[in-house]
């Protein structure tokens, strides 16, 4: 049992780690809770469910599909997701931006373009849920005590792939290099000849992809209904804080805390109790720590 | 006109609403973003109160209000002490905890079933039972909460409140303790909230975890801001347009399926604009800090 809740929590913890990552190189560059963040992971996953099943509404759910619509579909749900932040930026954030708005506007409407596009999926898609999965499901593969599905495997394999990467792009990339530089004092970046406002784009463009890539991921192992950004986002902000926002190995770690925590949590409990675990670690984090494990320094005029 | 009126008693529960969260954040300039919690707590202590011991709803309201205050201080005296962003974070956690906790603790909240059967007021042994009645009565609260805040926020105290809004460091160089005027303020807003909750439960006389998510919490933000951050007036217009414009959804003829999503997405579009265009609100004279 306590194997099995262990491995759960790690491949929660993986979806989580994608999430903070994305929701973390956000926050390094344009300084605010990016919310509607979670809207795009769910956008990213409807994405790839749409083009997996267009030209197969007939058979949904059943049967092998088309090897080449998968990729198709993985592509566009990744790259669009990419798109959907790119635009959110331009058409919300930037005005905001020039008219150097506080955080708390960008909050306000960054829940606003959460609450629009979630309900534009609804509008879409209907409420109820969906699935991308197709053909039976099939029983785990034992190891260590616990059950774990080719799926999960995937999602534990690929969520690592995209950290290593991402890591590399940060540290070794001339983008990655201006991208920290930014985050160090946009000021003196810009007078070295960074321009800031390409690199909230390119920030915005890679961290909106790998949230598409969370959500494609999460609806491989569960399903997709409109309102799972919520939960994506807040679990992902509250891995962040453990961690550390926007420190990379912070995300890494507070998202497989978050997920093992709120799993072993519920060991003696329902699992209704998970979000409550999750909360309650977020406010001791807040009070005790609130840079982080990582002990990312929290600007003063915030604390 | 039943139906009209029901809305008038919906409107008027928003307004006490809206105005105990515009002494928070419209007066105040902390970024709360929990209030649901409030009402939450004070509908369900009132309606438990009420099926379980058989108290009258005038002494369950009183109770609900006191214990949502008392909760406006667990979650105030520690989470106060952040600011901006990590304060609407933390009272947003707290906003979900109490909400997990109402759908989670089956045992005494009956969790997602909810509680049916909540008895209504009764004045001088007379029970209140059409929708006239319950006009009369939230009306009667939205007048008292009126003129409460109205004294608050004329009061040197609220001269206080709009110096700790303009300028803490300020503020606190004056010699006022800071900490304990927004601990103060939060806990009034949360007394409100909780008279507001007590009110919608005894009025519908059933209650469920879904009226108290964090959409609910936002959806009263909006309200604050829309009518204006720091005007009652504005709350008074906040919550009446975004209740009964809503509404009027209804009467095109759409489904429910598509009006709920509809109506959900003009508030989202209505937030991005505000925030655009005129983040203090039609009436408000401070935007945010």
């Amino acid at each position: 049992m306590l194997h099995q809740l262990t491995a759960n929590g790690i491949i929660a913890g993986c979806i989580y780690i994608l999430i903070a990552l994305g929701f973390g190189i956000i926050y390094r560059t344009v300084r605010f809770f990016h919310f509607a963040h979670g809207v795009v992971y769910a956008a990213g996953a409807y994405l790839a469910y749409s083009i997996i099943f267009c030209q197969e509404s007939g058979i949904r759910g059943q049967g092998p599909v088309v090897g080449y619509q998968w990729v198709i579909g993985v592509l566009v749900g990744v790259i669009g997701a990419g798109i959907v932040g790119i635009l959110i930026d331009r058409v919300v954030y930037r005005p905001l931006r020039k008219r150097k708005a506080p955080n708390l506007v960008f909050l306000l409407a960054s829940f606003g373009i959460f609450i629009l596009i979630q309900n534009l999926l609804q509008l879409i898609f209907g409420a109820q849920i969906l699935t991308i999965r197709t053909g039976p499901v099939k029983e785990g593969h034992h190891f260590l005590g616990a059950v774990i599905t080719g799926i999960q495997i995937l999602i534990l394999v690929v969520s690592g792939l995209l950290s290593v990467a991402l890591w590399l792009f940060i540290q070794k990339t001339k983008l990655g290099k201006a991208m920290r530089a930014v985050a160090d004092d946009p000021l003196a970046a810009s007078v070295v000849g960074i321009n800031p406002e390409r690199i909230i784009l390119a920030a915005f463009a890679v961290g909106s992809a790998l949230a598409g890539a969370a959500g494609i991921l999460i609806s491989l192992e569960t399903n997709i209904e409109p309102t799972m950004g919520m939960n994506a986002i807040l679990k992902g902000i509250i891995a962040s804080i453990i961690g550390g926002i926007g420190s990379i190995p912070g995300a890494m770690f507070g998202g497989l805390f978050l997920g093992i925590a709120e799993n072993l949590g519920i060991w003696k409990i329902s699992a209704g109790w998970k979000d409550c675990i999750a909360f309650v670690i977020l406010i001791a984090f807040l009070l005790a720590r609130p840079g982080g494990i990582m002990g990312v320094k929290a600007r003063g005029e915030q604390l | 006109m039943e139906y009209l009126l029901h809305i008038l008693v919906i409107t008027g529960i928003y307004i006490i609403l809206t105005m105990s969260l515009n002494l928070v954040v419209g007066y105040t300039g902390l970024a709360a973003l929990g209030h649901a919690a409030f009402s939450c707590m004070g509908a369900y202590v009132s309606s438990l109160l009420a099926l379980n011991y058989g108290l009258s709803p005038w002494i369950g309201l009183f109770v609900g209000a006191c214990v949502a205050a008392l909760l406006g201080i667990v979650i105030g005296f520690p989470s106060l002490r952040l600011k901006g962003d990590y304060l609407a974070l933390a009272t947003f956690g707290s906003g979900i905890i109490v909400y997990s906790v109402a759908k989670n603790w089956v045992a005494v909240t009956r969790g997602p079933m909810g509680l049916p059967g909540i008895p209504g007021f009764s004045v001088c042994g007379v029970q209140l039972s059409g929708v006239w009645e319950y006009l009369i009565l939230v009306a009667a609260f939205v007048f008292i909460t009126y003129f409460v805040m109205r004294r608050i926020v004329k009061s040197p105290f609220g001269r206080i409140l709009r110096g700790i809004r303009e300028d803490e460091v300020a503020a606190l160089a004056m010699g006022k303790n800071i900490n304990k005027y927004k601990i103060i303020v939060f806990v009034v807003g949360a007394f409100f909230a909780g008279i507001a909750g007590s009110l919608y439960a005894h009025y519908i006389t059933f209650i469920d975890p879904s009226s108290f998510t964090v959409m609910e919490s936002i959806t009263i933000l909006l309200m604050v801001v829309f009518g204006g951050m720091g005007s009652l007036a504005g709350s008074f217009v906040g919550a009446a347009v975004l209740v009964i414009f809503p509404e009027l959804l209804r009467f095109v003829g759409m489904p429910s399926s598509v009006a709920a999503p509809l109506r959900q997405m003009i508030y989202g579009l209505l937030l991005i604009v505000l925030m655009l265009k005129r983040p203090q609100g039609i009436l408000g004279t401070y935007g945010w800090k």
